[in-house]
């Protein structure tokens, strides 16, 4: 694939012309986040302008991904148990999840259970900030609602040469763009400013020694997605379980009762988390929100 | 276990999750086997879903335990040479046939 092709398709999914702006309100809460003189009760409220945005990130916070044992009901205390940072994420992943949704529910199921793992497994492995792991996990596969939207051409040529050749989604990416999912979505996130944190994970998620500061959160999601997957729940695009990193495996550390446990714990949250995104649905098909969107 | 509706729940079905009241209060527990006065009550209260254990009521279109097992078969076809990754199916298997027990 010459460089200047791929440069080409580059450029275009970085020009995300069908992809949702940074909602103003991202922007507006990072200037206020970098202004040492506003508190999290003045950026609770000017969330709090926005209902709908406001509404979708209380039920994200809550659901099981986040595993706090009280519910949490306001946004500033949201900001001040999850650190600005994951809360700005969840704006944007919000928005990106409606769009998700739109475009293909089945990615959308597979990302939401992506999450849950990776809430489990970081707890599990005793990660400083696992909301941070399942945030990344929550949007790891944007990357392929991008090239879906931008490029639909290469998108058709790509899901054709999966089911003519019987080869993985992220194969016949390379082959059609020169470019896979992991770094549309690494640059997308770039693009919108998340935190380097998120960025690297996103990136690496199918080669996680790759990554340069996020080996253990990109060895999470690289597991988290092949787990999920293994389960059955949601589609990613294509049927098969994808080879698990020697390196990353090692990583991680996990025993046989790790696994089972993990199993487990994260069959129970899917059952929480179902109600939570009958809820969602429920609330997109809202009257109101038809008119916001 | 399976999560079905209340007016499909007999007598004899057993709880397996337990049910909370609005306020978030235990009102009946995990293992509860589910008995006439109930389900009433359940009714009473409104309650719309209850999930019991096993697969006591066959739904139009949903897949099989065979299709199920089958199905996560092909998913690790690719993969069985990666060790880890065989163990976590033959726990999926196992966790598939123990829910429609």
């Amino acid at each position: 694939m010459e460089d200047a092709k791929r440069q080409g398709f580059k450029a275009a999914l970085r020009e995300t012309k069908n992809l949702p702006t940074l909602p103003g309100i991202v922007v507006k809460l990072t200037r206020m986040a970098d202004d040492p003189d506003s508190t999290t009760e003045q950026m609770g409220r000017v969330l709090s302008k926005d209902h709908i945005l406001a509404a979708k990130l209380l039920m994200l916070v809550n659901s099981a991904f986040y595993g706090f044992p009280q519910r949490i009901s306001s946004l500033s205390s949201a900001m001040i148990l999850l650190g600005f940072n994951v809360v700005k994420s969840l704006i944007i992943s919000a928005s990106i999840f409606e769009m998700m949704e739109k475009q293909d529910v089945e990615l959308w199921e597979h990302s939401l259970g992506c999450a849950v793992v990776c809430n489990v497994v970081a707890k599990r492995i005793g990660v400083e900030e696992p909301e941070e792991v399942s945030t990344a996990g929550l949007i790891h596969d944007i990357g392929k609602v991008a090239i879906k939207m931008e490029l639909p051409q290469e998108y058709a040529k790509i899901t054709r040469l999966m089911q003519e050749r019987k080869i993985t989604m992220r194969q016949a990416e390379l082959e059609v763009l020169g470019l896979d999912h992991a770094e549309a979505g690494a640059w997308l996130t770039k693009i919108w400013n998340l935190p380097p944190r998120l960025i690297e994970p996103i990136g690496c998620h199918h080669d996680p020694l790759q990554a340069k500061a996020e080996q253990l959160s990109s060895a999470i999601i690289h597991f988290s997605d092949i787990l999920i997957r293994g389960m059955g729940y949601g589609h990613a695009g294509d049927d098969k379980v994808p080879k698990l990193d020697k390196q990353a495996w090692e990583l991680l550390g996990l025993s046989q009762e790790d696994i089972d446990q993990v199993i487990d714990e994260v069959e129970e949250k899917l059952w929480e988390v179902k109600g939570f995104s009958l809820e969602i649905q429920a609330e997109a098909e809202a009257p109101d929100s038809a008119a916001k969107s | 276990m399976q999560q079905i509706l209340c007016s499909q729940a007999r007598e004899g079905m057993v709880l397996a999750k337990d049910i909370m009241t609005p306020e978030g209060r235990v009102l009946c527990g995990k293992g509860t086997p589910l008995t006439t006065s109930l389900l009433s009550r359940l009714e009473k209260m409104d309650m719309v879903y209850v999930t019991v254990e096993g697969h006591p009521i066959e739904v139009p279109g949903e897949k099989t335990l065979q299709q199920e097992l089958q199905e996560t078969e092909e998913r690790f076809s690719n993969v069985t040479k990666i060790a880890p990754l065989m163990y976590i199916k033959k726990r999926i298997l196992q966790k598939l046939v123990d829910s429609r027990r």
